[in-house]
């Protein structure tokens, strides 16, 4: 007995040779992202970067977009930051501010390939603190058999706020439970989108605009569609069952759609092949809210020479192309979005042509305290109580209040 | 001379030992509850004494989170949704779960299925049960208007009017606590002598009569105990409500309960000091609707 157990540990002293003889030691590094439908494209990627680098396991963690901030935070706080996350535009400050992202400077990277709106996204101080991986815009769907048994010619890039306003009017028909144009209670893929085609603003360097006229008189346009022009459904049915399903259900003949929702609106089979994407109707100028996310890594990761090295791999030009053909999102990389687009056989490149005269979704570091208060806003306009200089008033109180501290 | 020596020895060494165990039983359990109890607890109200919002350390500034606190309309609306949430289904939860244990008391053919049935949805996930519950209150396509439909009845919009919101996620919880309130009462009821009902019988006591004078004041402390549980799990209530009763709702403001809130500021607003205060309040509100429940045991509640 006291033999076999000097043998084994004498084997044991082995051990740490064999583990010498192996040129890189094996790595697992994780990467956290929400949306499962963009899981087969980030597969791809890890896939592809362990096919060149066989030593780096890419462990992937999907968690929904409601509970992704919410973990984050909490990993963030317990020092456990995933090595490699998504990063949006509206958490990057708050995340860059505690000093939990990996400073991405030394990396030297260039920058070229992508929208200078994206990029610039996530710098602060001077300092880069994530790569860009896709950007997202606003389009008009519209579903194609509603037009055709009206006899309305499709949407195009001649249209403005009127002719939104008489084809959506032309097109509701209350018996059929069809309604022209959905007014949800949607900022980005909403009203945000009219705010700055009319000239207005919603917040600039921790200053709001929901005073300003240009702002509340997009809001009221918005707000009449459905109060007066009675072309949407109410607020309480948008709760039933969303804009976007009912949009898919055939229920809705217009609604501004982000290209985020592409690839699940092209798996539902009920409307896949049924509806087409035109560029937003113009306002007193063109504009389309534009997002863009970002991989960035974890300070205190404990490989950051790997994480580094994977961030640089996801910017390069395979990896978007692999993300464009998992049908993931738009890429950042320009002259990849082809990639996406040829997927599809509708006119997907709208998202793309939009980028000109996109507008950075509005954010501020302090934007979640008062996000509530602005779908509150919109609530009380929609329901009726409350004008829309009141509630726009209210609510321009409350971000100043908030912002200031 | 030599036993009665040894034997007071060996019995301290066997008390001492039989102390040693006890605490070394008990130890995991006490050492769970302060861990994760009891030091949260006194945590928490440390936590409403500063501000901290997002990643920045916190900062103490007294009582002026229960300043904002009281001054908060939202919170106080919360507060009323809240304890209106808990005078709908305690009442009408418990007198259910009564009358359906005292059904059940009775030696009928396939007693324990009906029991398991009664207890299943306490196995469901409270997710599952939203989701479900969701489509069948869906106002258009949903199960429960097609069914009043066939009346004649126009159902209401179940989970966007703000009078029948809290409502509907009241009847959600009922149906699923029932099952657990009605274990336990029967539970009660089969510690209930038969001699009293025989006795009542031979005075010529019909259902009703044995029901009122007879069940319910023998199965009172069994009913205080499943009274008491609901009372503190109606205020605590969030699953239903964060699932059901979203931002823009326009049911919102009428369907937000505390603990809702407290969601909001800790994990979307990052407001940590605030959403302790509101943790704080809460536990206050339950603690005077428990001591007053407490005064009304002693009248109320026979312990033979």
């Amino acid at each position: 007995m006291k033999k076999l157990l000097s043998v084994l540990l004498a084997l044991m002293l082995f051990l740490p040779a064999m583990q010498v003889a192996f040129a890189d030691a094996p790595v697992t590094i994780t990467f956290a992202f929400w949306d499962t439908n963009q899981e087969p494209g980030m597969r791809a990627i890890a896939d592809a970067y362990t096919a060149k680098h066989p030593n780096v396991t890419v462990e992937t963690q999907v968690t929904p977009w409601t509970e992704y901030w919410t973990k984050l935070e909490a990993a963030a706080m317990g020092g456990e930051l995933p090595d490699v996350m998504w990063m949006h535009a509206n958490q990057i400050t708050k995340y860059a501010e505690a000093g939990a992202l990996l400073d991405l400077n030394d990396l030297n990277y260039d920058y070229s390939p992508y929208p200078e709106g994206v990029t610039s996204l996530y710098v602060m101080n001077d300092v880069h603190y994530a790569i860009p991986k896709d950007y997202d815009t606003i389009a008009l769907a519209y579903n194609k058999e509603i037009f055709d048994a009206a006899g309305v010619p499709y949407p195009d890039d001649t249209w403005d706020w009127a002719k939104l306003r008489e084809v959506s009017i032309k097109l509701t028909n209350k018996d059929k439970g069809i309604y022209g144009f959905g007014v949800a209670n949607t900022d980005q893929s909403g009203y945000h989108n009219f705010i700055y085609q009319n000239g207005g603003f919603v917040i600039k360097d921790g200053v709001a605009g929901y005073d300003q006229a240009a702002t509340q008189e997009a809001i009221q346009f918005y707000a009449d569609l459905y109060l007066k022009d009675g072309v949407s459904p109410s607020p309480e049915s948008f709760t039933d069952m969303s804009a976007d399903d009912q949009f898919c259900a055939g229920k809705l003949a217009m609604l501004y759609v982000g290209s985020w929702m592409m690839s699940s609106y092209t798996q539902n089979e009920m409307i896949n092949g049924k509806f087409d994407l035109a560029v937003l109707p113009k306002g007193k100028v063109r504009a389309s809210i534009y997002n863009g996310l970002g991989y960035a890594g974890a300070a205190n990761t404990k490989n950051p020479a790997v994480v580094k090295d994977f961030l640089a791999f996801c910017g390069t030009e395979e990896a978007n192309i692999l993300q464009a053909k998992a049908k993931a999102a738009i890429p950042a990389y320009k002259g990849t979005e082809h990639y996406f687009s040829d997927q599809f056989n509708f006119n997907i490149k709208c998202y793309s042509d939009m980028i000109e005269y996109g507008v950075q979704s509005p954010f501020s570091p302090r934007k979640s305290l008062w996000y509530d208060a602005q779908t509150e806003m919109m609530t009380s306009i929609l329901s009726g109580q409350a004008t829309v200089a009141d509630a726009c008033n209210a609510l321009q109180a409350t971000i100043t209040e908030a912002e200031a501290g | 001379m030599t036993t009665a020596k040894i034997v007071p020895r060996r019995r301290s060494r066997l008390l001492r030992s039989e102390w040693a165990w006890a605490y070394l039983l008990i130890a995991p359990t006490i050492i769970g509850l302060c861990i994760l109890n009891i030091y949260p607890f006194f945590n928490s109200i440390w936590l409403s004494l500063q501000k901290m919002q997002g990643l920045t350390p916190a900062k103490y500034i007294g009582i002026k989170n229960y300043q904002t606190l009281f001054a908060d309309k939202l919170v106080m609306q919360a507060t009323w949704n809240t304890l209106y949430f808990m005078l709908l289904t305690v009442p009408v939860g418990v007198f259910l779960a009564l009358i359906m244990a005292t059904l059940l008391n009775n030696n009928i053919r396939g007693r324990d299925i009906y029991r398991g049935i009664y207890f299943l949805p306490l196995v469901v996930a409270p997710a599952a049960i939203a989701m479900v519950w969701r489509w069948m209150f869906n106002a258009e396509n949903g199960i429960i208007n097609q069914f009043l439909g066939l009346f004649g009845i126009a159902g209401p919009n179940w989970l966007s009017d703000p009078n029948t919101a809290l409502v509907s996620c009241a009847i959600i919880t009922i149906w699923s606590s029932i099952g657990y309130d009605l274990v336990l009462l029967l539970a009660g009821l089969q510690s209930i002598p038969q001699n009293y009902y025989e006795a009542c019988e031979i005075d010529g006591a019909g259902p009703l009569r044995k029901f009122f004078h007879i069940t319910v004041p023998l199965v009172s402390p069994t009913l205080f105990f499943v009274t008491v549980l609901r009372v503190m799990s109606a205020i605590k209530v969030f699953d239903v409500i964060y699932m059901l009763i979203k931002d823009s709702n326009p049911a919102f403001n009428k369907g937000v309960s505390l603990m809702v809130l407290f969601y909001r500021e800790a994990f979307v607003k990052f407001n940590k000091g605030y959403a302790s205060a509101i943790v704080m309040w809460s536990f206050v509100i339950i603690g005077v609707l428990t001591a007053i429940q407490f005064i009304a045991e002693k009248k109320l509640v026979n312990y033979d």
